[in-house]
């Protein structure tokens, strides 16, 4: 299943498209879209790159485990966790707009 | 150091004023990604994995104690309290916020310092030999012509879109710091037939996906002409050189692909148009920058005899200091000092705000104010007098960065590799720390000797993989890291790309399989004395192939 990811236009962060719309930094809450929904994946993406708020706008291969989101490539697994030595956290958002409360992205 | 006059200040100044506005529109919405882009690029601003990046310009690797510590502050106040020292002699910030990126600049601004020429296909920050002005082999300091250098090629009007980026390397001493032979174009002191000092000209040379050693395209070129002989060059790369093709686009391809000799009569009958034009450098203009790098005023000291022998037994980490990380001083009574960056165990090349500041205090009270950066990742204070050399170490303890450990196994160059960088493939940091740690006891380092290990986390080759004495190059083979072990690179005088010993390992292996290559060297090395790369010349890459992969 694929998952869209991206980083915010202020911060940098890395941020995932979530089933509400909103962007924010958990890949754990990133929408998943299966084979079935690659026309509405690719509308998200249209979408997010219309939207001038979002960078490197793309697609990842995701799986579930235990339940949870998680990214397939180790380069997406290091993105939504941060670097791994020395180990520091993930860039957070740091506006309202960041936070996703006004960007929602209309599928 | 060279002073900005009103010309800089005034060009520096406007042009983060100018990138503050480009910032607000990008944020307005007037701006979009694709017209920022090459704006916040030309202003050093990267978009990396977790955050964008800030690579902030050392010019020919020469700061001030005063900038480092507005580069400690910076740290402090808007990233994560640490900085990144490069290949390039520059320093990188990881986590700075767009809107932040503006106060930055105009705080670098007031310390004479920018962000500028550090991206894009423009003529890069000029590189030079860490103990430039202090190094007892130098025949000429050669500060003041990478200043002039600067100065050329500083939003020079011609070659703002190069068909890619151009990095000259300039080194004043015949033993070659600088890497100048993998450089686009390198330029090594030498004496001319009448004894005065001028400049072999080297082309073409690189590394990343296609490493080539460059070549010499003119024997001479004196200070009068040599700017004019880097604009014949820049024209003819400018005219000829591929724009259909990135991975082609570099200056190295087109004297391939053309052959040295050609580019060199297309070189010199563009010389000879305007060897004595506007670009002819005047003495009195040499003299005055010349003037900005006269030497500090050393102190009389008398002639000191550190007793190393009698050291290593009563302060071993001391004498292995002294032995490792200081490099004669072209005056008596003095010596250039490392400040290795590379902690056992560390990120080779990472200064925390707190190092910084204290490593700048050590240089405004024992180093005339004055530091440098390496190619290699450390600092360097270059004016230490042995008086003061306790003093310093104790300084540098107190801040965990007192490693004697310069040019030994454990001084790693490494890149950022895939835990921030945006084109790599693999890690590097962690096979940096899990080869440090390996060969942590200091014995085993002196008893290995000069041995450089450089890593790259992809084929762009930012950790100078390919000139490693021993060199690593992760990849991604099917979604796992992969690394491949190259042996017998070299980056100083005696150029050469190393050799691929055959298929790639995993990370896990690396230490061992590195392990296994020095046992073998020590096995068979003649005597102490030759070094590594000694014997490889010596032996070939066949014993090295077997003790890896065995006789299959």
């Amino acid at each position: 299943m694929d998952i869209i990811t991206a980083n915010e236009l202020l911060s940098g962060a890395t941020v995932y498209l979530t089933v509400d719309g909103k962007w924010l930094e958990e890949v754990s809450k990133a929408q998943t879209f299966g084979p079935e929904d690659k026309a509405a994946r690719d509308a998200a993406v249209e979408a997010a790159n219309a939207s001038g708020r979002y960078l490197s706008v793309e697609i990842e291969k995701a799986e579930i485990i235990d339940g949870r989101v998680v990214p397939t490539r180790l380069r997406e697994k290091i993105r939504a966790e941060g670097p791994t030595s020395p180990r520091h956290t993930p860039q957070t958002l740091d506006t309202p707009h960041a936070k996703g409360e006004d960007s929602n992205v209309s599928l | 150091m060279y002073r900005y006059d009103e010309f800089d200040a005034a060009f520096v100044r406007q042009r983060t004023e100018q990138f503050a506005d480009q910032v607000r529109r990008r944020i307005s919405g007037e701006l979009n990604e694709d017209q920022f882009r090459p704006l916040r690029l030309m202003n050093g601003l990267y978009l990396q994995l977790h955050a964008y990046m800030l690579r902030v310009a050392v010019p020919y690797g020469t700061l001030s104690s005063k900038q480092l510590r507005r580069l400690a502050e910076i740290a402090r106040k808007y990233d994560r309290g640490y900085g990144h020292f490069t290949t390039r002699q520059n320093i990188q910030f990881n986590w700075p916020r767009l809107n932040d990126v503006p106060k930055i600049l105009a705080e670098l601004a007031d310390v004479e310092m920018h962000a500028i020429q550090t991206s894009g296909n423009c003529i890069r920050n000029v590189t030079t030999d860490q103990f430039a002005g202090a190094a007892a082999d130098e025949i000429i300091d050669p500060r003041p012509i990478a200043e002039i250098i600067r100065q050329w090629s500083s939003l020079h009007p011609e070659f703002t879109f190069l068909p890619r980026k151009f990095k000259i390397a300039i080194t004043g001493a015949p033993q070659d710091r600088a890497a100048v032979k993998f450089h686009d174009i390198g330029l090594m002191a030498k004496t001319g037939p009448n004894g005065e000092i001028g400049w072999t000209v080297y082309v073409g040379g690189g590394l990343g996906r296609t490493p080539m050693v460059a070549k010499q395209i003119r024997d001479f070129v004196d200070h009068e002409h040599l700017l004019a002989y880097l604009e014949a060059i820049l024209r003819v790369y400018n005219r000829y050189g591929r724009r259909d093709n990135k991975y082609k686009a570099r200056i190295k391809i087109l004297v391939h692909e053309a052959g040295i000799d050609t580019i060199r009569d297309q070189v010199e009958e563009e010389f000879a148009a305007m060897k004595d034009g506007i670009l002819k450098l005047p003495q009195e203009e040499l003299d005055r920058i010349t003037a900005y790098f006269a030497a500090p005023a050393f102190k009389e000291v008398e002639q000191k005899t550190i007793d190393l022998p009698k050291l290593k037994i009563t302060d071993p980490a001391f004498a292995r200091f002294i032995e490792r990380n200081t490099h004669p001083h072209f005056r008596d009574g003095y010596v250039s000092v490392t400040v290795s960056m590379k902690p056992i165990g560390g990120t080779p090349g990472d200064a925390t705000d707190i190092q910084m500041e204290a490593i700048a205090d050590l240089a405004e009270k024992y180093s005339f104010d004055e530091l440098r950066v390496s190619h290699e990742q450390n600092l360097v204070l270059p004016h230490v007098a042995l008086d003061d050399l306790r003093a310093v170490y104790e300084g540098l303890v107190d801040i965990d960065l007192a490693e004697g450990n310069t040019g030994l196994i454990t001084d790693i160059i490494s890149c950022p590799g895939l835990d921030y960088c945006a084109l790599a493939t693999a890690r590097s940091i962690p096979i940096a720390k899990s080869i440090s740690q390996k060969f942590s006891a200091p014995e085993r380092q002196e008893q290995i000797g000069d041995l450089k290990i450089k890593i790259s986390g992809c084929i762009n080759a930012c950790g100078h993989h390919h000139v490693g004495h021993i060199g690593i190059l992760g990849l991604d083979r099917k979604g796992v890291e992969n690394y491949q072990i190259t042996v017998g690179g070299d980056a100083s005088e005696d150029a050469a790309v190393g050799s691929i010993l055959g298929a790639g390992i995993a990370g896990d292996d690396v230490p061992d399989a590195i392990e296994k290559l020095v046992d073998l060297y020590i096995e068979k090395r003649e005597s102490a004395d030759e070094t590594f790369i000694a014997a490889f010349r010596r032996l070939g890459e066949a014993p090295f192939k077997e003790a890896l992969y065995g006789t299959r």
